[in-house]
């Protein structure tokens, strides 16, 4: 009997390996390593001069890393092969059309580019175009587009030539929650047809319709991991969020065996941290009663990214040595071991 | 396969820049129309009279000469307008101060006197004038008049002399005029064309205007991109180097080739400018003039730093070809150094081959095909090198 042949994950489409981006004295990228397998939507999420842009000029072989190596589609940027770039698509952070030419000239041109013959050409241009909801503005000037109709039509060049691997850097900045919506869910369907993505935003809401997520801050790769997992790390598990009929005593719940922390924010709102939210709220909600309260809602409280994004920075400021002490942003917190001790 | 998607590339290239252009019709006719307008109307509204000087002629008194402006006519040389006659030096000097005059000639006091004692006189000749040209000028129209004043000094001595041999019964063939001047020239021009500045200047400007437009056009295209996130793009799209400098050569080629051909059509038709060479050398001359021009433009949209840099480039050409070119001084008026920096030109390798082939109908200098030849082959190589280096990372 032999052994079933092992498994291999694919190998990775992106991978940066100790990259690090120096400007004279400014570091904009410190030792950041990351992969990213095919199919994945990878969100690289931070405050401004976070070094984002920087990690996806690289990517894309317009700037080199001062040091470390970076792959995409096995191959090194600085060297891409023509049938490599064929599969690479990208979308700068500033405006990057020609403005005397119309909306339809702009993307056939980069079409053209990319060596799409005029068929395929043709007809794509048309499917981007009516993608981005820009065909019936295919006949104006580049220059007479408004703002968001400008980056809806730098996001269609950037698609055109349907790229196996696509990077946009901030491509919902400017976008209206409609447009946006759009974009996100052909991003996603770009995804489940096997592309792989990397995009930077400044939204860190958005970090939600990503697969994973790279939170970097000051030019370090603060986290990555799926927005999930990013949530549990900046929280410390599920947060229940308790409110109840008349005062109960946080610190009783602390005992617990599966609650981590209680956060009282009043006596009759509460906010408990456990390892796994699904079981622990029976758990919660019977201590609570038996203590003569009543439980008058129970639900698993979600924060924003914006407040997880925050947390994660600032411990991880605090790890560095800065003044934040990195704690989820709540008051009065009591932790297990505190209340064990 | 590969070479449908160079040709897709190439062809896109030139149909941007073509569509560019076209949608920019002001920037065009400021380019071309603009300075061929200028030309046309200097060569129209330029009359050709030459310079005139006020002249103010001060006889001092006691010299015995006339006060009559009529008296004088016959000296006067063209060039100078006699204005008045005054006895008094000081208040023509005034006079030239105050700038009312151009040239003030004072007559010498004892003329007659002096020539009999066989002297010299000396007609004092002064001038304010701060132009070169004009202070050139003046100083040829000064020793003219003293040549003048000179022959009819003569002339008159003679017919005296004459005169006198007459009443003691000797004759003279020869009248005073030959006596006082034995030659004249007879000047014949020998050149196929009569010269005229607008025949002249036309295919100067015609050289001119498409250098002007080639390194104008192709230095701002190329900046322009080189300094927004288009460039991003085409970094990362297969497109070369060499793609995107062909593309815009083959593109202002064409444009370029139009603007010619509407150029020589005016000159010819509208401003009956010669046109005496062969037609194929001819365009050989105009192609090469707008590949090194084109070349020289594409180097200064790599080198420059951004759309001001380039235009000031441009400029700095445009200045540099007007004063070593040709097109109004003569280049053999300079140093050989000097000569040297107008033959990096294309222009003044286009002036003086378009001149000569439509002027002259044949050039002698068919050798500056090959500096066109060369500047085009050295300014797009380095641009093509720079390019490649500007398209990969930046380290």
């Amino acid at each position: 009997m032999t052994d079933p042949a092992p498994v291999q994950a694919p190998p990775p489409v992106i991978l940066l390996q100790h990259v690090c981006r120096q400007y004279a004295d400014v570091v904009a990228l410190d030792d950041v390593s990351l992969t990213v397998a095919p199919g994945t939507l990878l969100g690289i999420i931070g405050p401004s001069g976070a070094g984002k842009t920087t990690a996806v000029r690289i990517l894309t072989g317009g700037l080199q890393a001062t040091s470390g190596a970076a792959r995409v589609l096995g191959e090194d940027p600085q060297r891409f092969r023509r049938r490599t770039r064929e599969r690479i698509g990208y979308m700068p952070q500033l405006f990057s059309l020609y403005p005397d030419l119309t909306a339809g000239e702009n993307v056939d041109f980069v079409a053209s580019m990319f060596g799409m013959l005029f068929l395929r050409r043709r007809r794509r241009v048309r499917a981007v175009l009516e993608l981005v909801e820009l065909w019936p503005e295919r006949g104006r000037r580049a220059s007479d587009l408004s703002g968001g109709m400008q980056r809806r039509l730098e996001l269609a060049c950037a698609l055109v030539h349907d790229p196996a691997v696509l990077f946009l850097d901030e491509p919902t900045a400017g976008l209206d929650p409609i447009l946006r919506r759009t974009i996100w869910t052909e991003l996603h369907r770009l995804r489940d047809g096997g592309r792989t993505i990397v995009l930077t935003t400044q939204y860190m809401g958005e970090a939600e319709e990503c697969d994973a997520v790279a939170l970097i801050s000051a030019g370090r790769l603060v986290a990555l991991a799926t927005p999930d997992d990013l949530r549990r790390s900046a929280t410390g598990g599920d947060v229940l969020e308790i409110a109840t009929s008349r005062l109960v005593d946080g610190e009783a719940l602390v005992a617990l065996p599966m609650v981590r922390a209680v956060d009282q924010h009043s006596g009759r709102h509460l906010f408990v941290t456990a390892d796994d939210g699904g079981t622990a709220l029976p758990a919660v909600i019977a201590a609570i009663e038996a203590s003569g309260a009543e439980v008058t809602s129970g639900r698993e409280f979600r924060p924003s990214f914006d407040d997880i994004f925050a947390t994660l920075v600032g411990r991880h400021r605090a790890e560095l040595g800065g003044a934040d002490d990195g704690r989820y942003p709540v008051t009065s917190t009591t932790t297990a071991d505190e209340g064990a001790a | 396969m590969i070479v449908l998607k160079v040709a897709t590339r190439l062809l896109a290239i030139v149909g941007k820049e073509l569509i560019e252009v076209a949608r920019r019709p002001g920037a065009l006719f400021s380019l071309v129309l603009g300075p061929f307008l200028i030309m046309a109307l200097f060569g129209l509204g330029y009359d050709n009279s030459g310079i005139s000087f006020r002249t103010l002629l001060v006889v001092p008194p006691g010299s015995g000469l006339s006060t009559q402006i009529a008296d004088y006519q016959s000296f006067v040389a063209p060039g100078i307008t006699l204005v008045g006659i005054q006895t008094d030096v000081e208040s023509a000097r005034q006079a030239l101060r105050d700038q009312a005059v151009d040239v003030v000639i004072v007559a010498p006091t004892d003329l007659q006197a002096n020539f009999d004692a066989g002297r010299q006189s000396t007609i004092r000749v002064e001038y304010d004038i701060v132009s070169p040209v004009k202070a050139n000028y003046a100083l040829i129209l000064a020793q003219q008049l003293g040549y003048a004043v000179n022959q009819q000094i003569i002339e008159r001595a003679a017919a005296k002399g004459v005169s006198e041999a007459g009443s003691l019964g000797v004759t003279s063939a020869i009248p005073p005029a030959v006596i006082a001047s034995p030659t004249r020239a007879d000047p014949h021009n020998l050149a196929p064309v009569d010269p005229n500045l607008i025949s002249f200047f036309g295919p100067a400007v015609l050289a001119l205007i498409l250098q002007h437009l080639a390194v104008t056009l192709t230095a701002l295209s190329l900046v322009h991109e080189r300094h927004t996130g288009v460039f991003d793009v085409l970094r990362v799209s297969p497109v070369s180097a060499i793609e995107i400098v062909l593309g815009k050569v083959v593109a202002f080629a064409v444009l370029g080739a139009a603007v010619a051909a509407l150029i020589l059509g005016l000159l010819v038709a509208a401003f009956h400018v010669p046109f005496l060479g062969d037609v194929g050398l001819v365009g050989i001359t105009i192609g090469l003039v707008l590949a090194a021009s084109l070349g020289l433009g594409l180097l200064i949209s790599v080198v420059s730093d951004s759309e001001r840099q380039a235009v000031q480039l441009a400029l700095l050409v445009l200045l540099a070809s007007v004063f070593f070119s040709g097109f109004v001084i003569d280049a053999t008026q300079f140093l050989p150094a000097v000569q040297a920096v107008g033959d990096l030109l294309p222009v003044t390798h286009g002036i003086r081959l378009l001149q000569d082939l439509m002027l002259r109908g044949a050039t002698t200098e068919l050798w500056r095909l090959g500096i066109l030849l060369g500047i085009t082959l050295v300014t797009l190589a380095t641009t093509w090198l720079l390019l490649r280096r500007a398209l990969s990372a930046r380290a």
